[in-house]
């Protein structure tokens, strides 16, 4: 099964597609740990919703290539190199600090993305981004809660999120390293970095964080499919039932 | 008597519902309290079971169905905690008493979920009993454990659709699937079944329980009314129930059974069960590794917190 995506806007629009479905998954491995059961709920809430989102998206992206493949064939067939998510959502759960970190400094990009997404030629893209948007603000509210509960809560708090915050912020360069793909199908690259530093820079200094500077890393671009460690073990698992029984449907 | 129990005794007898602000005897709150707290834990920990495949779920649809199933059971494990606060005990102390081994949770979760097909059975076998149990549950005489059974069987009823449909794609899949579907039927049977506690003559609450409506039917005509819905649901699917001698009965209209194997039964609610100490172990963890969290958000609150004079 050959899944290599041939269409351009296609290319674009899975690397979002693979960023919330792998997001999604991180956060269902949350579900039964959360730090309480309100908390719990509402972890599973924003995971369905990144679920849902990856699932139109793949559909979108079906139609445009039009080869018969269908959403769960991208899913479940593809290897770790034909992934196009950002490394930052394959970042695991070491503690709830990592969650909500990677959740805020996701949800400010996505946000920002989004809303350029409004300007699409594609009306399904516009209309998908339409609904999403209403979610998201929903996410970046709890994950900027937390951050600011985190953050100035106590010693112990504010020391796991910066800690967090650390190792995360290496995996955010790759992000605004805008390609050709990139420019042509959002309206102002160049404003996703901007809103993004801006908001990240705010909030930190409001809740008693820091924003290290990060030194250059050389680390390959997820545009290109590469990534950190743990994307084969999440993908190893998501995928083992279609992978051992490849003539079974589900 | 004083005119409060006549009261309370008056509430029973016109089956009408004992609200939190009512009188009512010592027992009738503690026998309350321990059952709708059971009833609550056991949507928490049944969340576990599940949750074993959820990561591995095998198409994005199953994957947001079984999600959005796993949540509905935290959502009504938090309105039973709720119901439980209003007999004056906090989640806290609920909490404490799962983790010292005081207050149960249906047994059924501590079998393990060995296959996909195991996600079906859960559904259809695990919530189609609770379902039974719960149904009757809403004529109960407290009314918020009434109001909350009503809600919570409207979702139930679509988590056992759920299971069903995976049985369905498994018994009518590849003949490995068959297997696996048949494989899980042959492991819940049984401990769904028990679900409904001890027979009649053996169970402890019972007959209390049913004098203050409670409990409105019991164990066993309870277990009876599934094991007559579920027969012909297994045998609609191709599967063989793995008990030799159901046969339905033609002159009293219900399915005969073999005896149930009590020592396994009481070996489970016991502790002894293949899982029983994963579960709470588990709980434990996720409790015990954001200690740190439930503290921040509560210094926050304090340090934020409006002054009323």
């Amino acid at each position: 099964m050959d899944l290599t995506i041939q269409n351009n806007e296609a290319k674009f629009l899975i690397r979002l597609a693979d960023t919330s479905l792998i997001l999604g998954q991180r956060l269902a491995e949350m579900c039964s740990n959360g730090p309480f059961l309100e908390e719990d709920i509402a972890l599973s809430n924003i995971s369905l919703d990144l679920f849902g989102r990856a699932e139109e998206m793949y559909k979108i992206i079906c139609e445009i290539e039009g080869n018969g493949y269908t959403p769960d064939d991208l899913v479940f067939r593809r290897n770790e190199r034909e992934y196009f998510n950002i490394k930052l959502v394959e970042q695991p759960n070491e503690d709830f600090a990592w969650v909500i970190a990677r959740q805020f400094l996701h949800d400010i990009y996505s946000q920002e993305v989004y809303k350029q997404l409004l300007n699409s030629d594609n009306s399904e893209v516009v209309g998908l981004a339409q609904k999403v948007l209403k979610e998201i603000r929903y996410s970046y509210i709890h994950s900027k809660d937390w951050i600011e509960r985190l953050g100035l809560g106590t010693e112990e708090s504010n020391a796991r999120m910066q800690k967090a915050i650390d190792h995360l912020l290496k995996y955010v360069e790759e992000i605004f390293a805008f390609d050709e793909l990139d420019k042509t199908y959002l309206s102002d690259t160049d404003g996703v970095t901007t809103v993004w530093n801006n908001d990240v820079n705010a909030t930190l200094a409001a809740c008693n964080l820091q924003r290290k500077e990060i030194m250059p890393l050389t680390m390959r671009d997820y545009r290109d499919g590469f990534h950190s460690e743990h994307i084969g073990h999440l993908l190893s698992i998501m995928q083992y039932l279609p992978r051992a029984y490849p003539d079974a449907k589900w | 008597m004083d005119k409060f129990e006549k009261a309370f005794n008056d509430i029973i007898e016109k089956d009408l519902k004992v609200e939190p602000r009512d009188w009512m005897p010592e027992k009738y709150r503690k026998t309350l309290i321990r059952q709708v707290s059971q009833h609550a834990h056991s949507e928490i920990i049944g969340m576990q079971p599940e949750g074993n495949w959820l990561l591995r779920a095998p198409s994005l649809r199953s994957k947001q169905v079984l999600l959005a199933k796993i949540q509905d059971e935290a959502g009504h494990g938090l309105y039973l905690y709720s119901v439980a606060e209003t007999l004056g005990i906090t989640r806290q102390e609920m909490n404490a008493q799962l983790h010292s081994g005081k207050a149960k949770y249906s047994s059924i979760f501590n079998y393990p979920t060995l296959t996909w097909a195991d996600m079906g059975a859960v559904g259809w076998l695990v919530d189609g009993a609770a379902i039974v149990n719960q149904v009757s549950l809403q004529r109960t005489s407290y009314g918020p454990y009434s109001r909350g059974m009503v809600r919570i069987c409207k979702e139930e009823s679509f988590h056992q659709r759920q299971g069903y449909e995976i049985m369905v794609q498994m018994a009518f899949g590849t003949p490995e699937q068959k297997e696996m579907a048949q494989d899980a039927l042959n492991r819940f049977w049984e401990p769904a079944l028990m679900m409904f506690g001890p027979h009649d003559a053996d169970s402890a609450h019972s007959s209390q329980s049913m004098a203050w409506k409670i409990k409105r039917e019991s164990n066993d005509h309870l277990r009876q009314r599934f094991i007559d819905r579920t027969v012909p649901q297994a045998e609609f699917l191709g599967l063989t129930v793995p008990d030799v001698n159901i046969k339905l009965n033609k002159e009293t209209g219900h399915y005969d059974h073999s005896p149930f194997n009590w020592d396994e039964f009481w070996n489970v609610v016991n502790g002894n069960g293949p899982c029983n100490q994963e579960r709470l172990d588990h709980h434990k963890k996720a409790h015990h590794d954001n200690t740190w969290v439930r503290e921040a958000a509560a210094a926050f609150a304090a340090k934020t917190e409006t002054i009323v004079a």
